[in-house]
């Protein structure tokens, strides 16, 4: 185990995202998008990707995530059942010819996207059923496969910008992605053996290809796996020996924030059993990601306004959520009354206050400039349509809490970057001193008692 | 009689609340992402409330009730009796919030009296204020 200086890595999950991206990429160390994003939006992804990790910006790098466990098997939330119908990744669509009229059909990104992967995922789909290791089982089908994986992510963005006569000229000069990513399957808790088995295959397969660019594996699993001890045993010894030379951990459900000590001590040392032979990243993580640098970990990546968790399965048919405000002190987000509420007994009092003890970046200082109350802004309320009946967060809100949540966690990252253990250890401490007898924050603050065990 | 659900108890404790001089009353008010179940205003008294309406969870009512101590200058949880017994009418008194006990009959009895909020915000409170002095309410 060794401290690295971690590196943050933005990802961008739809092109609304583009104005965070744009202004805030030049103090980042990388971007990932999912190839979904990519097909579904080709130029302009593309486009993106090249301005945030190119000649203007050469020390930003680039990942194109493959998504390939969209096109494999999940866990029904609603049902507990296993499903292969790939129905996580179809929505309502118009029926062509007929008005009014939808089917349920999978979506055009993942449509081009299998077409561009090729079989099994193209078969997938014209079937109707999940890829499964049943469909790479020869040599030859996993080679196929694996190498074709590997070329769409280190040729796509070049053959887009080819395809387009204005951004032909650059298509020669576009960098390729700082690694690549074997195939990978979520790996269900019932069946982690099969499933560690496939990720093993996909990962030596592709690590056996002799090009220039690294091999990562993604280890996508569910955050009970981080208590199941075959299952670590065999993911922190087997995974170094494929060859590859990072992995990056994403594990469904898994919020640091809010997950038990033994979790987040499994987590710590499977960062260190991996991180000794490769490098250790962590897909969807935050502040605790961030400090466990300390104990190995290369990196760490998010979404602008949350996504430091993500569900393998997306929720659907919620509305939209709230930003809440990231309360630096607590790494955590918390709405704009429970955090108000403790201003009068912490002496925040004026402005000044509030940019000492809670947050300087520039957006709070612009915020909060001539009186307390101006901090409801981050929490500011409209009728998004004239049909609502419910209040909910304005744009411009949402906005200023993703801006500085992003200020605040390159803040972050360039802290741990010069601290020690015992100083980030310390300042959790300090922190959960000062605010957890806040009335509002009750329970809110215990993480951080958590998180100092773990990094202590 | 008994309370099956939430909203049952909002009338009896609308008419408590008028009695008492919070004449102007909304029903759901929202506080960012919160709903103030009844929020009242007494012009004689100048003085608001708010009340969060709980068949059980108490405790859950109370984080509300702190919250709401930010826009109104009393605030009160409400429970049906047989479930206000179990509330920790110590930690209430400590905090200022006040406890309504709502009988089978849908009697209203205050068991503690809520102290006036000593974080209120002018600018929540003249909000709500404004909008319950509205002509169309």
């Amino acid at each position: 185990m060794s401290k690295t200086e971690p590196h943050l890595i933005i990802r961008m999950g739809s092109h609304a995202e583009k104005d965070y991206i744009q202004k805030t990429i030049q103090f980042m160390d990388g971007i990932i998008v999912g190839a979904n994003l990519l097909e579904a939006t080709p130029g302009a992804t593309a486009s993106l990707l090249i301005n945030c990790a190119g000649a203007k910006l050469p020390t930003i790098t680039y990942y194109i995530d493959p998504m390939t466990y969209a096109f494999g098997q999940y866990i029904d939330p609603a049902t507990r059942t296993l499903r292969s119908d790939l129905d996580w990744i179809k929505s309502e669509q118009k029926a062509a010819g007929k008005t009014g009229k939808t089917i349920r059909a999978v979506k055009h990104s993942y449509r081009k996207l299998a077409e561009q992967f090729g079989t099994p995922f193209s078969n997938a789909l014209s079937r109707g059923r999940a890829v499964t290791q049943a469909d790479l089982q020869t040599d030859a089908e996993l080679e196929a496969s694996c190498q074709r994986l590997a070329d769409y992510q280190q040729k796509r963005i070049a053959s887009i910008l080819s395809d387009d006569p204005v951004s032909q000229a650059l298509a020669d000069q576009a960098p390729g992605p700082a690694a690549v990513f074997a195939p990978y399957f979520y790996i269900e808790p019932s069946n982690t053996d099969v499933g560690i088995d496939f990720l093993l295959a996909c990962a030596r397969r592709t690590a056996s290809f002799t090009n220039k660019t690294p091999v990562h594996a993604v280890v996508c699993a569910d955050e009970s796996s981080l208590k199941d001890d075959a299952f670590l045993k065999r993911i922190g010894g087997e995974i170094p020996d494929t060859g590859v030379s990072g992995v990056w951990l994403w594990f469904s459900k898994f919020h640091e924030d809010k997950a038990d000590g033994q979790t987040l001590t499994s987590f710590r040392s499977l960062i260190e059993t991996l991180s000794a032979k490769i490098s250790v990243y962590n897909m969807h993580g935050g502040y605790l990601s961030l400090a466990l640098s300390t104990v190995g970990l290369t990196g760490v990546s998010h979404g602008v306004g949350y996504g430091e968790q993500k569900d393998v399965v997306p929720v659907v048919g919620k509305s939209t959520p709230t930003v809440r405000y990231y309360l630096p002190p607590l790494r955590k987000r918390l709405g704009v009354p429970q955090i108000e509420r403790c201003f009068d007994s912490l002496g925040i009092l004026t402005p000044s206050d509030f940019h000492e003890q809670i947050c300087d970046c520039v957006v709070c200082k612009g915020v909060v400039s001539k009186s307390l109350s101006e901090f409801g802004a981050f929490g500011d309320l409209h009728y998004s349509t004239p049909q609502s009946k419910r209040l909910a967060q304005t744009p411009a809100a949402a906005k200023r809490c993703r801006f500085h949540f992003l200020l605040n966690r390159i803040k972050e990252r360039d802290r741990i970057k010069k601290s020690t253990t015992a100083e980030i250890v310390n300042g959790l401490r300090l922190a959960h001193e000062r605010w957890s007898e806040q009335p509002s924050l009750a329970g809110a603050c215990d993480h951080l008692e958590r998180w100092q065990v773990v990094l202590g | 009689m008994s309370h099956s659900t939430e909203s049952a108890l909002f009338d009896p404790v609308a008419s408590y609340t008028r009695r008492k001089g919070f004449r102007r009353q909304q029903a759901e008010v929202q506080f960012y992402e919160y709903r103030i179940d009844l929020y009242g205003y007494s012009r004689g008294r100048n003085e608001t409330v708010a009340i969060e309406l709980k068949l059980r969870d108490w405790k859950r009512a109370v984080e509300q009730a702190l919250l709401y101590q930010l826009c109104a200058d009393r605030v009160f949880i409400a429970l049906p009796t047989r479930a206000s017994s179990r509330v920790d009418a110590e930690l209430l008194r400590q905090h200022g919030i006040g406890l309504i006990a709502i009988s089978d009959s849908f009697r209203c009895v205050q068991i503690v009296p809520a102290r006036p909020s000593s974080v209120v915000r002018g600018h929540y409170r003249d909000t709500y204020i404004e909008m319950l002095l509205e002509p169309s309410l």
